[in-house]
């Protein structure tokens, strides 16, 4: 009987030290002579081999050569291999791919390459928005945060070059102060990562990393110059980053970007007052050897916003007025010009990074941050006070992570840390009006471990951590002085796996519990947001949210065909929501609707899935989109700004395929239904279903050495007037209409 | 090796060291300097020929403490007589920081105009108006009100309202009784309907 020769070898290569996938290491069987190269996740499969004994031998340049006899006789053999390093004194060989992407079982994607260059120009959130189960909560159309699975602001992370950033992100009209062209992938992971990341990580972590500095001689330089008709959009942004030829391990990267952009048009008309201008810069430095790595970072932001005119509205009758007019009374033209309402915010970061290996298994990280973010919001006023900030915010924060790595060969790894948050905030004087949050003093100390498990195809973590949270508030309201001295604590775990079904198929799995402290705006919020004409008032006796997050993801590739699909259910205690009491203020300015800030018990659950197939060479189509249910179990109705059923599909055709150079036209279309599960209260409506087409073109040329990029992008080809239920500016406007932009990107 | 351990201890060191905390702030007082805590009305009649004549009176709508949950203004009921002209001086202060607003307002007269509404002055108006401010502009400050002879009714609501940063061009905003003043843009600072009894 002939011999079943159709089974096949499956492995994955990894670094020992980071657990980052190797790609393009070299996989020879020296019994049938034949060799593979791994694909970019560091996958290899070697197929049609017989039944019988194997060696295997593994090389990557600069890591140490892996022999692995195996004995083969079925086709679920599949095996992860982790390459340690060499030392340097190797000549020629500097491979140091020190960096620390996240290694979790849950659910991720990350943003990179290609879908990366045809994000650039737009802000943070709206780039994110190409990842299923992400969309934006914003305010108008240059403010926006990312919302993962229904969860935004205080309860999603944003991490600059692995540290948190803290900005005043309570604040639903607060976009993230980050850059996003000083990333080179953005990584956003779904699930609760409280553990790993501390508090607040409860719907899940997005992860901006630059690329990791050069450890040999070498220069690369990175220009980008984009232009869009709406708004005449300009942004530039250049990155030089290279590696000293004198020094081994030494290597640096500045970057710098610059963003102005007028007016923007909604189909019928110009939203007055949304220019913006950006400036953002950042640097680092870096030293690396096998056992030590330094790294020294700073990243400056800087941003002045318009806030469109009609949307800061005297009382509540101006705001019914303007939500029965559907669209702004003012009739702008174009300007750059930014008057007030508006917001200038800064925002510097800085991180020193090391790390020692003390052992061939475990290594020593220490990481400090220090951040400064000052914000200053400006209102329409009346005399010398409209030249004043309304709001003028300085907040400090200093983060400080020790912990430890211990990866040993194909069997344990972890990380047991030590984590201290401290974070200063205090008022500007000189406003002029009563500060709508106290100056706070916060310290945070979370103590954790987790480890990880891996076998063949099976990966099995857990972790666990504590925290103690201290706040001690202090302000005046009305000539008093009001304190508070509030303590709060936690203890958060997570179990999850990840299991390579067969070659094609891989099912992740975690479950983790969160929390998240009330923050301060929730304790002690007073005030008028002028926006909403309403009244907020805080609730200092509210209780730390809680909440279990159970992430599933399947995820399907072969030939043709790529498929995910992640299902997710979030349990959440004592979810903190901002609910109207039906009471109203009377006052000499008219009236006003009050808000408070409850709790109740939430449930959210939904499924996110994206997929891609090709037809042809030339011819592929795409497919992605999310749905979310989320609800106020102890009231049985639902919270306002949950995203609305969505998805996002296209073809593509690719002029020239097979020769590795993009020239590839895509028509997609974004379809969003009406939120049909409208809180009992909102101001307005849910806006009507929509449709958007889009198009766009891509070509990549080469010219020397040097790579060329062109984008052409339409967005909203057809103009259509809508609005976005998840745009807290929609009781005021139509969304953006067309765009034409125009995107290259120079690397020499 | 045992050297660089020893210059990670030392790293280490630093790195706590330079881990200094900052402190927020001690508050301050904040006086609320936009809030407008009175608005009063002074009327006083005029004769046939245009002059002031007899005493002025006063009605108010105050609101100490600005915009706040639970307290609600106190509103003047204003009482005019029949068939009479008066002049209208509307003042508005700030009592909190002890600050006269009206001369803010007469500053930035480009961005600020009030109207009179309510059944008082729209309908079958009981009362018309008539901007008289002594720059010339349409502001509102001051004006004329002129009383019907025979009135419909005895009682109405007098609704006063001040906008800020409106387009004081806007076809219509010339009138001082322009029910759609929110088609002009801006928003309204000040927002009071007074009570009306007619003698």
């Amino acid at each position: 009987m002939a011999q079943n020769c159709n089974l096949g070898i499956r492995g994955k290569v990894i670094h020992l030290e980071n657990n980052e996938p190797i790609e393009s290491a070299y996989i020879w069987i020296n019994e049938v002579e034949r060799g593979e190269i791994t694909d970019q996740d560091g996958n290899f499969v070697i197929r049609n081999l017989c039944p019988g004994n194997y060696t295997i031998k593994i090389q990557f340049l600069g890591h140490k050569e892996i022999l692995d006899t195996i004995s083969l006789n079925s086709n679920s053999f599949n095996k992860t291999y982790r390459m340690e390093e060499e030392s340097l004194d190797l000549v020629g060989v500097e491979i140091h791919g020190h960096r620390d992407a996240v290694q979790t079982t849950t659910a991720l994607t990350a943003l990179y390459g290609d879908e990366l260059l045809a994000a650039r120009g737009e802000n943070l959130g709206e780039s994110l928005k190409r990842i299923a189960g992400v969309t934006t909560f914003s305010t108008g159309n240059t403010i926006s945060k990312p919302v993962i699975h229904g969860m935004h602001s205080n309860r999603i992370m944003i991490l600059n070059n692995g540290i948190r950033l803290e900005g005043q992100q309570w604040g639903a009209e607060h976009a993230p102060e980050i850059d996003p062209f000083l990333a080179d992938e953005i990584t956003v992971v779904k699930g609760a990562e409280t553990v790993r990341y501390g508090p607040e990580a409860m719907g899940g972590v997005i992860l901006v990393n630059p690329a990791p500095l050069a450890t040999k001689k070498s220069r690369k330089t990175e220009l980008n110059l984009l232009g869009g008709t709406n708004s005449k959009m300009g942004n530039i942004s250049i990155t030089h980053s290279g590696g000293s030829g004198k020094i081994n391990g030494l290597g640096y990267r500045v970057q710098a970007s610059a963003k102005r952009a007028g007016n923007v048009k909604s189909p019928d008309y110009y939203q007055d007052n949304t220019g913006m201008s950006e400036l953002n810069f950042s640097g680092a430095l870096g030293y690396s050897s096998t056992k030590l790595g330094v790294e020294t970072y700073y990243s400056f932001f800087n941003t002045s916003i318009g806030i469109l005119r009609d949307a800061h509205t005297g009382n509540l009758s101006d705001l019914e007025e303007i939500i029965q007019n559907g669209r702004p009374f003012t009739n702008a033209d174009f300007t750059y010009e930014i008057n007030n309402p508006k917001q200038v915010v800064s925002h510097h970061l800085a991180k020193l990074k090391s790390h020692y290996h003390l052992s061939e298994n475990w290594k020593l990280n220490a990481q400090y941050g220090f951040q400064l973010n000052l914000r200053e919001e400006y209102d329409r006023r009346r005399g010398d006070l409209n030249d004043k900030p309304s709001l003028d915010l300085k907040l400090y924060t200093n983060t400080f992570d020790l912990f430890v790595d211990h990866t040993h060969r194909n069997e344990f790894s972890g990380t047991w840390g030590v984590n201290l948050i401290q974070q200063a905030n205090s008022n500007v004087p000189g406003t002029g009006v009563t500060p709508l949050i106290p100056n706070y003093d916060m310290v945070n100390v979370g103590f954790y471990l987790m480890e990880k498990y891996s076998k063949g195809p099976l990966e099995v973590e857990a972790g666990l951590r504590y925290d103690l949270r201290n706040v001690q508030t202090a302000r005046f309201i009305q000539n008093e002085l009001q304190e508070a001295d509030l303590n709060y604590q936690n203890f958060s775990a997570f179990i999850g796996g990840l299991f390579q079904i067969n070659p094609r198929l891989s099912f992740s799995s975690n479950l983790g519990s969160a929390w998240r402290p009330p923050n301060v705006n929730e304790l002690f919020s007073q005030g008028l947001h002028h926006g909403a004409a309403a009244v907020e008032i805080g609730d200092s006796e509210l209780n730390s949210e809680k909440s279990f997050k159970w992430v599933n993801e399947f995820e399907y590739d072969h030939n043709n065909l790529h498929l995910e699909v992640t299902g997710y259910a979030n349990q959440i205690n004592n979810y903190i929501y901002l609910n109207p009491t039906g009471e109203t203020v009377v006052s000499l300015r008219g009236t006003f609707n009050v808000y408070e800030y409850l709790q109740a018990n939430a449930f959210f659950y939904g499924f996110d899935f994206a997929g891609s197939y090709e037809f042809t060479e030339k011819i592929s189509a795409y497919a992605k989109g999310s749905i979310i249910r989320a609800k106020n179990t102890d009231e049985n109705n639902y919270f306002p700004f949950i995203p609305s059923d969505r998805m996002d599909w296209g073809f593509a055709y690719d002029f020239d395929s097979g020769n590795g150079k993009m020239n590839k036209v895509t028509l997609s279309n974004i379809l969003v239904a009406q939120q049909t599960r409208e809180p009992d209260f909102d101001i307005a409506p849910a806006p009507p279903a929509y449709a958007l087409f889009n198009l766009a073109y891509q070509k990549q040329v080469q010219v020397h050495s040097n790579k060329l990029n062109l984008g052409i992008q339409v967005q909203n080809v057809f103009n259509t007037s809508y609005k976005e239920y998840m745009n807290r500016f929609r009781y005021f406007t139509d969304d953006m209409g067309r765009n034409i932009l125009l995107k290259i990107n120079y690397q020499f | 090796m045992f050297n660089s351990k020893k210059n990670l201890v030392y790293t280490m060191a630093l790195l706590a060291l330079s881990f200094t905390a900052c402190e927020s702030d001690d508050p301050v007082i904040e006086n609320d300097g936009e809030v407008i805590t009175d608005v009063i009305l002074n009327f006083q009649e005029l004769d046939a020929t245009g002059n002031l004549v007899g005493a002025v009176t006063t009605f108010s709508a105050s609101d100490p403490q600005g915009i706040e949950v639970g307290a609600t203004p106190t509103i003047d009921d204003v009482t005019l007589t029949k068939g009479k002209t008066y002049q209208l001086n509307i003042e508005v202060r700030n009592s909190i920081e002890n600050e006269d607003i009206t001369e803010e307002i007469l500053e930035e007269a480009d961005e600020h105009q009030f109207f009179f509404l309510g059944t008082a002055f729209v309908g079958s108006p009981v009362l018309t108006y008539q901007y008289d401010d002594l720059s010339g502009e349409l502001i509102g400050v001051q004006g004329i009100v002129t009383v019907a002879a025979s009135p419909g009714f005895n009682t109405a609501n007098m609704r006063i309202v001040l906008r800020h940063d409106l387009d004081k061009n806007f076809p219509g905003a010339t009138n001082p009784s322009f029910e759609n003043f929110v088609q002009a843009g801006g928003e309204s600072d000040l927002d009071i309907t007074f009570p009306l009894i007619l003698n």
